[in-house]
């Protein structure tokens, strides 16, 4: 008798006892379930919820690879350059190092560990209480956490924000596919107003910056916006910035994962190509509109704006987190809006809220997690307005007929 | 200037609802659906439009310290700001009891289904919050106090049509049931707090986080900044004609 057929049998020992979706839980994330449908019609498909986080998780295996060993390096990049060693970044020369890995590991790995014993064990817990199914959707929000906050983030307070996102976001809701915010990025927001010392700033970013300020050995890891918002020079070239060599928050760094991620997610039909592409617009767009105040001379060189005004609009899309919150988090299908023409606008509006607050609002350096929240809130009145407006058209075109 | 930058202040970041929490009994109450929810707003807009400019004529001419000195000079010294209450609210309610005739008339369906809401207009937080905000935030002119007056119904407004929305699509969820109806209706709005809290802060610079509640400090950062931006454009132009 294999392991299969044993978990069938304990499955109908459980049957109708308090713990049974937990047991099942674990169980049919190793195998199929052995029920048949009794009734109707169906249709045998295999790309269930399961199978849908899975891929996005697929889709983000490289990035959180990539913020491993980003995190070694620029730990190891800061304290050189407090001992006033610049630092040359190459892929396999001092990248992708076992003292990188190493370093990055013990940082890294206890936030996707403490993310996802917290969530699931919440979700666990409801739903024993409730006597439903545990449902997969942390599975994504759990691996999207530790990717968009800073390293050296407390675990308690990882932990707090988790149990907050999941049960104030979600489970109130009723759980997966109910909620109105995305979970991660209501996590994000929580840590954001609720420990903004430890969410922002120049020493948050660089794992060890926080230990060691005041000290001789002191060192900085600003991001780039920061640089940028305080009108002061850059020292990454294009290709730091593009591929990822650069201070920021775990997962956010490298463009180029990003963007083959997010290909994969399309190719998969998992994330919206609609609201991508609107989104990349509408930041473009926000973007050439700064571009074109600073050439227009309208705003001066010593304005707190003008750094991140004078930004080339291209330089936008791939600095900070835009690139990753267009690719995982507006596409969130259940937050975002459901309907086509909703997409385009819905993706547009993140873009160009995104660039917007990133430039007028100099109390958050990064806009886009709230311009998604933002618009996760406004996502059911875009579609109100697009089913309204299609129901419309329709009794237009019925009117013509009968008449 | 100074007319689009308190337009879009009073829409986004002094939003009625998401930051001061005012008109909350007529959101939580109409927000069923979004066609009511419209209407209500379309109402609120209206009503904040019309009584805070009329109330900035009042405070100007009346109520405020020194208002009177126009009927003579005898009269330079009388501070009437304690009736500002009483004053307001009338004007409110008369302006609530004109809209209501006019929905009446041409609009008989939002009539009925506005019902009791529609006179409790009159004893909505949101407008007379409105009124005293433009009180004590001295606004100056009455181009300004009409443009705040219908900015902020405006916040208000899309404040309601978004949780109408959101509520009408929850209607499928499994919400827990001792929270169905008002209890998850204020979650909603604390999440949505969440996500207008986006806006807060900006254009100031960042540099009174801490002490937002302080409104004069705000003002002043922001005249200093409508300053500084004038002389910069001065200079700007000072350039071109010398080339």
């Amino acid at each position: 008798m294999g392991l299969k057929e044993k978990l069938h049998g304990i499955k109908e020992d459980f049957k109708g006892k308090k713990m049974a979706p937990a047991f099942n839980a674990l169980h049919t994330f190793l195998y199929t379930p052995n029920e048949t449908t009794h009734n109707g019609s169906h249709i045998r498909a295999v790309d269930d919820l399961k199978r849908t986080m899975n891929t996005v998780i697929m889709a983000l295996i490289p990035v959180l690879i990539w913020g491993i060993f980003n995190a070694g390096y620029q730990h190891y990049a800061a304290v050189d350059a407090a001992n006033g060693i610049i630092r040359e970044a190459s892929l396999f020369g001092n990248f992708f190092t076992w003292d990188n890995f190493a370093m990055g590991a013990i940082t890294v790995l206890p936030l996707v560990i403490v993310s996802y014993l917290v969530g699931l064990g919440v979700e666990f817990i409801f739903a024993v209480i409730k006597g439903h199914e545990v449902e997969e959707g942390y599975l994504v929000t759990g691996m999207l956490v530790p990717l968009i906050v800073p390293v050296d983030i407390p675990l308690w307070m990882l932990a707090v924000a988790v149990v907050f996102g999941v049960v104030i976001g979600k489970e109130v809701f009723g759980g997966t596919g109910m909620n109105i915010l995305n979970p991660a990025l209501t996590i994000r927001a929580f840590l954001f107003f609720a420990y903004p010392t430890w969410m922002s700033g120049d020493k948050v970013w660089v794992h060890g910056a926080k230990d060691v300020v005041g000290t001789p050995d002191a060192i900085s890891g600003e991001t780039i916006l920061g640089a940028y918002a305080q009108n002061s020079s850059v020292v990454y070239d294009f290709a730091d910035k593009f591929f990822g060599f650069i201070p920021g928050s775990v997962g956010e760094t490298s463009t180029f994962l990003i963007i083959l991620g997010g290909l994969f997610l399309m190719f998969t039909k998992i994330a919206s190509w609609r609201i991508i592409f609107s989104a990349i617009v509408g930041a473009a767009v926000m973007g050439l509109i700064f571009n074109g105040v600073v050439y227009q001379g309208w705003i001066a060189e010593g304005s707190k704006f003008y750094g991140l005004m004078n930004t080339p609009f291209w330089e936008h899309l791939i600095i900070g987190g835009i690139a990753f919150g267009i690719v995982y988090m507006a596409t969130d299908p259940v937050s975002g809006a459901q309907t086509n023409t909703g997409k385009y606008w819905y993706g547009f509006l993140i873009g160009f809220f995104s660039i917007m607050i990133r430039v007028f609002n100099p109390a958050y350096p990064e806009g886009v997690f709230l311009a998604i929240l933002l618009m996760n809130v406004f996502a059911p009145t875009i579609d109100h307005y697009v089913v309204q407006a299609n129901v419309k058209k329709r009794m237009k075109r019925l009117k013509l007929k009968t008449a | 200037m100074e007319h689009v930058e308190l337009f879009f202040k009073s829409i986004f970041i002094d939003n009625m609802v998401f930051a001061t929490f005012l008109g909350m009994c007529s959101y939580l109450a109409v927000s069923k659906k979004v066609s009511t929810a419209v209407g209500l707003g379309a109402a609120v807009i209206f009503v904040l439009a019309v009584t805070v400019p009329m109330n900035w004529l009042l405070d100007q001419y009346v109520l405020r310290p020194g208002a009177l000195t126009w009927l003579g000079a005898e009269y330079a010294d009388y501070d009437l700001s304690f009736l500002s209450f009483i004053l307001f609210i009338a004007t409110i309610a008369t302006m609530v009891q004109l809209v209501e005739i006019v929905v009446e008339k041409f609009a008989p369906a939002l009539y009925t289904s506005l019902g009791i809401f529609l006179p409790l207009i009159a004893v909505n937080c949101a407008i007379l919050g409105g009124s005293l905000f433009m009180q004590s935030r001295d606004i100056q002119t009455l181009g300004l106090a009409f443009n705040y007056g219908l900015a902020s119904g405006i916040g208000w407004f899309l404040a309601i049509l978004a949780i109408a929305a959101i509520r009408e699509k929850i209607r499928y969820s499994n919400v827990p049931a001792p929270l169905r109806g008002l209890g998850i209706t204020f979650i909603i709005t604390g999440l949505m707090a969440i996500g207008f809290m986006s806006f807060g802060g900006m254009l100031t610079g960042g540099e009174e986080k801490t002490e937002t509640t302080d409104e004069v400090a705000k003002v002043e950062v922001q005249k200093q900044d409508a300053a500084t931006e004038d002389e910069s454009l001065a200079e700007v132009s000072q350039e071109i004609n010398n080339k």
